[in-house]
Order: C-alpha cells, then sequence, then structure tokens
C-alpha cells in the first residue's frame, strides 16, 4: 500500500528545493499553488483513519480555496502588473540556494531527531518537512530581492507554521479556528504587499526591495 | 440589566446605519439622531430603575471558552451611567447640525459609528463584573475616542494631538492591564470581587498601578498632557463627550477600585488628596494662561478632576480615620461633582464649538461682543461659567460645598490629618477663586465688550439643534443648584455599598443638603428680586445706550479693550515658579514706533519636563543606534531568526 501522506509530504518537500531553484516568477507562482493544496491536504492523509465531518470539510475546502487559488491569483495578477519575469542577481545564486535547502532538510532531521518526541507513526516526518519549509521560506525572503519573492517566502514560513501545528497536535476542527486567524492575517499581508508592490514599482520603476534603503531617514 | 442591554443594541444598531446610508447625508443624520437619542434615554430609564431598586442580574457570556465576560449593573455603576447616557445624547443631537460638512459624508458617517462604540463602551466599563470584560470596554472606548479625535485627519496638528492621545491612553491601559495581571497573579480569578481577597501587602501596589492608569484617563496632573492636545483638536460634540464623560471613567476606575481593594490604608487617601489638590490649583492656573477657548477649557477639565480627586481623597482619609462624616461628605460630594462637572462641562465646550463654528476662531483675544449676536449661546455658557466656579445657586457650588464640608470635619482632628484638611481647604478656595477669575476673562473677553475681529462681528446665532441642547444643560444647572436633595441622594446611593456609612453621617448628610437647598433658592430668589426691582426703579426713565467701552472717547476702538494676557498675567506671575511665561517683546525703540509687538505664551511645566528631561536625552540616546536601521529588508528578517534563536534557550 503506498503511504499516501509519506507521498505528500516528500512532494512538499520537492516544492520547496523547486522553489529554491527556479528563476521565473511565474513558475515559482505555480510552484506556491501546488505547495498550498499539499500543505491544506496533508492532515487529511495524517489523520486518514478519521473521516471529516460537515465543520471539517468546509474548512478544508477553504483552506484549499484560499492557498491554492485566491493567494496565488493575487500573486499572479502582482507578477502581471509589474512585468517581471525573472529574479535577477539574487543575493545567494540558485545553486547555492538549492544546496542550502538541501543542509536546511538535513538540518531539520538532525533536530527532530535530537528532540527526541514521542510521535506518533508518520508524524515525525511531517515535523521534519513543516521545519525545513519554515527554514527555507525565512532563507528564500532573505535571500532575494525582489518583494514578490518575499511574499513567497512569507507564504511558504507560513505553510512551514501550519504544518508543524498539523505534526504536533492531534485536533478537532473547532480548533482550526487559529489557523483560520493565521490565514487571514496571511491574506492581509499579500494585499498590503501587492499595494507596496505596486508603490515600489511605481516610485523606483523597479521592485527591488534594496532600494526601499533610500527611504530611511 | 434587559433595559440596559436593550440601549446597547439601540445605540449600536444606531452607529452601524450611517455607515450604510451615509450617502443620503440629510437622512443619515436624522436617522442617526433619532435613534441614538432614543437609545440613550432607555439607557437612563434602565439606570434610574437601578436606583429605585431594581435587581439588575448579572448578564455573561463566555469567549474563547477561557475568558468569562460578565456585566453587572449596581448603583455605583448606575450613578456613572446617568451622565453617559444623559450627556451623551445632547452631545449627539448638537452634532447634526455641527457635523454639516456634507463634502465629507463617509466621514462623517464613520464619526457617527465610533460616537455610537464611544457611548456603548464606557456603558460596559462600568457594568463590567469581570477582568477580561473591563479591560475589553475599556480598550474599546480608548480606540474609539482615537478615531473620533483624528476626525480631522488631513490636519497634521490633529493626527499629532490624537498620536499624543493615543500614546497616553495605551500607556495609561497599560499600567490598568499590569494592575489587573498582579492582581490575577495572587488571586487567579478573572472576577473583579476577587480583588478583596489580596494579601494586605499588594492591595497598595495594585492600587497605585491603577491609579496611574486611571489618572492618565481622567487627566490627573502630570498625566494630563494629552487632554489640551486633544481636546482642541476633536469636534467640539466630541470634546464635550470625551471632556465631560470620558475622562470621569478614570474617576469610576478609581472609586471602583478602591471600593473593589477594601483596603483602609492611609496611603491611598493621602496620595488621592494631594494629587488633586496639585491637579486643582495647577490646572487652573494653566488655564488662566491659555488663550485657545477649548485648550483653556481643557485645562478647567483638569481643574475639576482636582477638585473631584480631592472630594474623594478626603472621603478616603475619613474612611481610614475613621471619621464617618467626612467620609460620607467627602465621598458624595466628589461623586456630585462627577455629574455636576459632566453637565457644566460639556455646556461650556458645546457653546465654545458654537463660538468656533460661526466665527472661525478659536483664539480669544480675536472674539469680542458675542453675546448680542448669539444670545443663547452667550447666556448659557455664562451660566456654565458661574456653575464652573462653584458659585451659588448652581450645581457647582452644591458639590464644592459638600467637599469643602467634609474637609471642615478634618478639622478638629490633630496632627497630620488636621494639616491634609487644612490644604484641601486652602487648595479648594485658591482654585474656586482662580476658575472665577478665569471665566472672567473668558466671558468678559469672548461675549462682552466690542468684537475685535470682522469674524467675531459678523457671527450669528446657531440653529435650534444646537442651542437646545445648551439650553437644557443650563436647566440641569439651576436645577441641581436649587433642587439638589434628589441628587445628592442619587450619589450618596452610589456610595452606599461601597463604604460603610453610619446612620448618624447619611442623617447629617440629608441635613446639610436641605440648607443647602434653602441657601440656594434664597440666594436665587434674591437675584430675581434685584433683577424685577432694577426693571421698577427704571420703568418710566429714560435710557440712552451707546457703544461699550465708549467710556466719553471720541474714537473708540475694540483694541482698546484688555487682552486675555494683560487680563490673566498678574495672577499667572504670582505662579511663575510652576508656570514658565516665554515673553517676546519687540520694545519701542523710537518716539513714533510703527509695530511693536508683545505676545506670552505659558508652557505646561509637565510638558516641558517630559520634553526636556526624558524625550530629548531618549532620542539623542536612540539616535546612536540609527545604524540598526539600514533599509535592508533581508537583513531585518535576518535581526527576527537572530531574535528567535536567541530566545528560544529561554522557554
Amino acid at each position: 500500500m503506498i503511504n499516501f501522506a509519506d507521498f505528500i509530504l516528500v512532494l512538499i518537500l520537492l516544492s520547496v528545493l523547486l522553489s529554491l531553484g527556479s528563476t521565473r516568477l511565474m513558475a515559482l507562482v505555480k510552484i506556491m499553488a501546488l505547495q498550498g493544496v499539499m500543505v491544506s491536504v496533508t492532515p487529511l492523509f495524517l489523520n486518514s483513519h478519521e473521516i471529516p465531518d460537515g465543520g471539517a470539510a468546509l474548512f478544508y475546502l477553504v483552506m484549499i480555496f484560499i492557498k491554492g487559488a485566491l493567494i496565488p491569483v493575487l500573486l499572479y495578477w502582482a507578477v502581471k502588473r509589474v512585468s517581471i519575469k525573472r529574479e535577477i542577481e539574487p543575493i545567494v545564486g540558485y545553486h547555492a540556494s538549492i544546496v542550502t535547502g538541501l543542509a536546511v532538510l538535513l538540518g531539520s532531521v538532525f533536530i527532530v531527531n535530537s528532540l527526541h518526541l514521542s510521535l506518533p507513526e508518520g508524524r515525525s516526518f511531517a515535523l521534519i518537512t513543516a521545519n525545513s519549509t519554515l527554514a527555507a521560506g525565512f532563507f528564500l525572503m532573505m535571500a532575494r530581492r525582489k518583494a514578490i519573492t518575499q511574499v513567497i517566502g512569507y507564504l511558504m514560513l507560513e505553510n512551514g507554521i501550519y504544518l508543524i501545528g498539523t505534526a504536533l497536535t492531534k485536533r478537532s476542527h473547532t480548533i482550526y479556528i487559529v489557523e483560520f486567524g493565521v490565514l487571514l492575517d496571511l491574506l492581509v499581508g499579500v494585499m498590503i504587499m501587492g499595494i507596496i508592490l505596486n508603490n515600489i514599482n511605481t516610485a523606483f520603476d523597479d521592485i527591488d526591495t534594496t532600494l526601499l534603503g533610500q527611504l530611511k531617514d | 440589566m434587559e433595559i440596559f442591554s436593550l440601549s446597547v443594541v439601540v445605540l449600536f444598531v444606531g452607529g452601524l446605519l450611517p455607515l450604510v446610508i451615509f450617502r443620503f447625508f440629510r437622512l443619515m443624520k436624522a436617522v442617526y439622531t433619532t435613534i441614538t437619542v432614543v437609545g440613550c434615554l432607555l439607557g437612563l430609564y434602565g439606570a434610574v430603575t437601578i436606583f429605585s431598586g431594581a435587581a439588575a442580574g448579572p448578564y455573561s457570556l463566555h469567549w474563547l471558552h477561557f475568558f468569562q465576560l460578565r456585566f453587572f449593573l449596581d448603583s455605583l455603576s448606575a450613578f456613572f451611567l446617568v451622565p453617559i447616557f444623559g450627556v451623551c445624547p445632547l452631545a449627539v443631537l448638537y452634532s447634526f447640525h455641527y457635523m454639516d460638512d456634507s463634502n465629507s459624508k463617509i466621514e462623517t458617517g464613520v464619526h457617527f459609528f465610533f460616537t455610537n462604540v464611544l457611548i456603548i463602551a464606557m456603558a460596559l466599563v462600568v457594568a463590567a463584573d469581570t477582568i477580561a470584560s473591563f479591560v475589553l470596554a475599556w480598550e474599546l472606548m480608548s480606540v474609539s475616542s482615537f478615531m473620533l479625535v483624528i476626525h480631522d485627519y488631513q490636519n497634521k496638528t490633529s493626527r499629532r494631538a490624537g498620536y499624543i492621545y493615543l500614546l497616553f491612553t495605551q500607556t495609561g491601559a497599560a499600567f490598568i492591564f499590569a494592575a489587573m495581571g498582579l492582581a490575577y497573579g495572587y488571586s487567579a480569578s478573572f472576577d473583579l470581587v476577587a480583588l478583596a481577597q489580596l494579601p494586605e501587602q499588594i492591595k497598595p501596589v495594585v492600587f497605585m498601578l491603577a491609579l496611574v492608569g486611571f489618572g492618565s484617563k481622567a487627566g490627573m496632573f502630570p498625566l494630563h498632557i494629552w487632554l489640551p492636545h486633544a481636546h482642541p483638536a476633536a469636534p467640539s460634540n466630541i470634546s464635550a463627550i470625551m471632556s465631560g464623560v470620558m475622562i470621569k471613567m478614570g474617576i469610576y476606575g478609581i472609586v471602583r477600585f478602591y471600593a473593589l481593594l477594601g483596603t483602609t490604608g492611609t496611603v491611598l487617601g493621602q496620595t488621592i488628596l494631594l494629587a488633586g489638590m496639585v491637579s486643582g490649583v495647577l490646572g487652573v492656573v494653566y488655564a488662566l494662561g491659555k488663550h485657545d477657548l477649548k485648550k483653556l477649557l481643557a485645562y478647567h477639565s483638569v481643574e475639576n478632576i482636582g477638585i473631584i480627586l480631592i472630594g474623594l481623597g478626603i472621603g478616603m482619609v475619613g474612611v481610614s480615620s475613621g471619621n464617618m462624616k467626612m467620609a460620607v461628605f467627602g465621598f458624595v460630594g466628589g461623586l456630585l461633582h462627577v455629574l455636576n462637572h459632566a453637565v457644566f462641562k460639556s455646556l461650556l465646550f458645546l457653546g465654545a464649538g458654537a463660538v468656533l463654528k460661526k466665527t472661525g476662531v478659536n483664539h480669544i483675544d480675536q472674539l469680542g461682543g458675542l453675546l448680542k449676536r448669539m444670545p443663547i449661546t452667550g447666556r448659557t455658557f455664562m451660566v456654565g461659567s458661574v456653575a464652573i466656579s462653584g458659585l451659588p445657586p448652581f450645581n457647582g457650588f452644591v458639590s464644592e460645598f459638600l467637599i469643602y464640608y467634609g474637609a471642615f470635619q478634618g478639622l478638629g482632628a490633630a496632627g497630620g490629618l488636621f494639616i491634609l484638611s487644612m490644604l484641601a481647604i486652602l487648595s479648594l478656595a485658591v482654585t474656586g477663586g482662580l476658575a472665577a477669575a478665569c471665566f472672567t476673562k473668558v466671558v468678559g473677553l469672548v461675549f462682552l465688550g466690542e468684537p475685535r475681529t470682522g469674524q467675531a462681528a459678523s457671527a450669528v446665532e446657531t440653529r435650534c439643534c444646537a442651542t437646545v441642547p445648551m439650553a437644557v444643560l443650563a436647566g440641569a444647572c439651576v436645577v441641581i443648584g436649587i433642587f439638589p436633595e434628589p441628587f445628592v441622594q442619587v450619589a450618596f446611593m452610589g456610595l452606599k455599598g461601597l463604604v460603610p456609612v453610619s446612620t448618624a453621617a447619611a442623617a447629617d448628610l440629608v441635613a446639610a443638603t436641605a440648607n443647602l437647598a434653602l441657601a440656594g433658592r434664597l440666594f436665587a430668589g434674591l437675584f430675581l428680586c434685584c433683577v424685577v426691582l432694577r426693571k421698577i426703579f427704571y420703568l418710566g426713565k429714560k435710557i440712552r445706550t451707546g457703544p461699550t467701552w465708549g467710556c466719553g472717547f471720541t474714537q473708540p476702538a475694540a483694541r482698546m479693550q484688555y487682552t486675555g494676557t494683560s487680563y490673566a498675567m498678574s495672577v499667572v506671575k504670582f505662579f511663575s515658579f510652576f508656570v514658565h511665561i516665554r515673553t517676546r517683546y519687540s520694545g519701542i525703540k523710537r518716539i513714533f514706533p510703527d509695530r511693536p509687538c508683545y505676545e506670552t505664551r505659558v508652557d505646561d511645566i509637565a510638558e516641558t519636563v517630559l520634553a526636556d528631561r526624558i524625550v530629548t536625552p531618549m532620542l539623542y540616546f536612540l539616535g546612536k543606534l540609527r545604524w540598526i536601521q539600514h533599509g535592508h529588508i533581508q537583513l531585518y528578517i535576518g535581526y527576527i531568526i537572530v531574535t528567535i534563536i536567541v530566545l528560544l534557550p529561554f522557554i
């Protein structure tokens, strides 16, 4: 029997590595959409013996919609609008980024193993994935210049946080209210970034965030 | 309690509607005003039923499984509900014609929404029965009032005033939260009543922390700095609500915490008393030095908060020294002054708003002669001025007299109590005298004499929606002054559940009030007699009128009149130790001087100390750390990671 949970987690890890190595912004947005869907369905497979009831099903649907469709569409619009196709001159190069991603993966395996948590079957792999997604999100934010890539890094960070929550707790949908709050934050964050993006673009004719350094007083 | 909940719901609906129908400007204003006035009157009725003995069952709901939000009305809450639901509808009615800028429809709608949120939040603050509900209502009140202060947000001064206000209100709230947190740490209960079970040595600490927070809301010296900035920046109806009602929530907090803690240590009463004396005297001195009408009124709020605190302080000192008569008179006087100040201060702010609206001038040296042009505004403002100066037969006299009477009870004692009572009497006397001086200045400059500028000369009376509230408030000043018995009893009932009172002291209170009422009526009668006699004596005589300040000059000019500076300077100079006076004088150098100028400014000592001793060194120090802010987002994110990693081992 194929372990669907492991399959999905591997997909998430691959998407993380792929996003670290991709130069095209459009491709990055698509990867994020895939990763969002994967992350939202992970709890379903981790708790596969439980049949979700109505409320939980609704929650997963909304989650998939926001992470897989709404936010990517917003990002897609942003990329279209500023008509920037690719990230040029990243602070850390693409190959180096992928190597860092692998190092992050190793590091999170080490951390999770040395924590000696008594997790149920399959959860420790979820925790490893979560940690590496989170760290890679941070890395993406720090290693790229364009504002859109930073939003994507932020999204990845949130995916990681969500996965950590999934891996560590056994939950019913009533407590997902906290995740919803985070999701709302994220949505607002993406919208604000969109506005800022637009303003940076009109002010500097570019969306390079290093230009923002001129604004400090 | 049902009526109270109903009125809150009505007010909320009334606040939401303007957000929906702001396009139909006049309709929105009419609907909003009607619903809000109805909601407030419902609430007022609910408060009155509490006094007549109706039981107010607690109303509770659970929130996030953890915090219990519970609301409960007792007689003290009901007493504070009276100014909330009594003054706010008048200010709202006033706003019908005051907020008439049809170019900013949506802003006006938002303004109305937050006005109602503020009213609801204040009502919930006095009804709160658990820590969570109190804190929630308190924050709601702070934030909604901040939104109201920055109504004129395009104006830079307004924004600055708003930020100063936000800074003070949130710092104060932080102190209140600290007090609550400390209390929770010891009692492990979210109930406010659990404060009584705290260890005896913790109680003063909790009280002092809360006092800083409540004092900054109330405008206690030296935490009053936001008042003279926020009140002029806000629209006048909001100044009336904020100064008349909202700052009283600080007083409510002090009284409520004192009652809940149930501690009889002498230090609390002495602190409150001292704070009251300082606020009272300095507030009125700064008011004398200010020439901006609304700023001046804001300093008078500081002064009146001082008077209220003196009353409460005398009450607390009386309780701790076992002098029941002193306690009852001090507390009742202080509480009644809360109601009285709500009435006359909102009246004065509404009057100032009418003047500002019709002339566009806020500086009293540019006004003048408005009594002839705005008769109703002028007369009601005069009533408010006499009342705030604590003169009979108006309401300010009643409450200040009760506080005096309480203070005189302490004169028979020996030692510290004698000195404190003496100081309280002296500072009350100084405050009252200076307040009278200050309001002769205001009324004399703004309403009497000849108009000093064209704007003042072309002013006309405001519309009925603005004059009716002022007339009602002026009427309330007279009614409380001449028939004080029911109001004193209401204040007494507010007190009864909190402080143990003896029947002898209660009987004394009734007797004193009766005498006071008689004196007030006699005075009013005497005054009316004089007026009638004057009419009779002048009957049939030829009366000739000339220009004001004519005085036989051939070419009288408006500039011959006293200015605010010249009128007040002799008094202000007496207090020059506390008041920093900056003078700019060009001097007269030639035989025919062309344009000499003389200008003085009075600086608030609390503000200058805050700016010079705290803010400037801090800015210097923080300026050295500017390199941290280099403008690279990537490294900022790095800061976050480093912080998290550093903090991880502490978990």
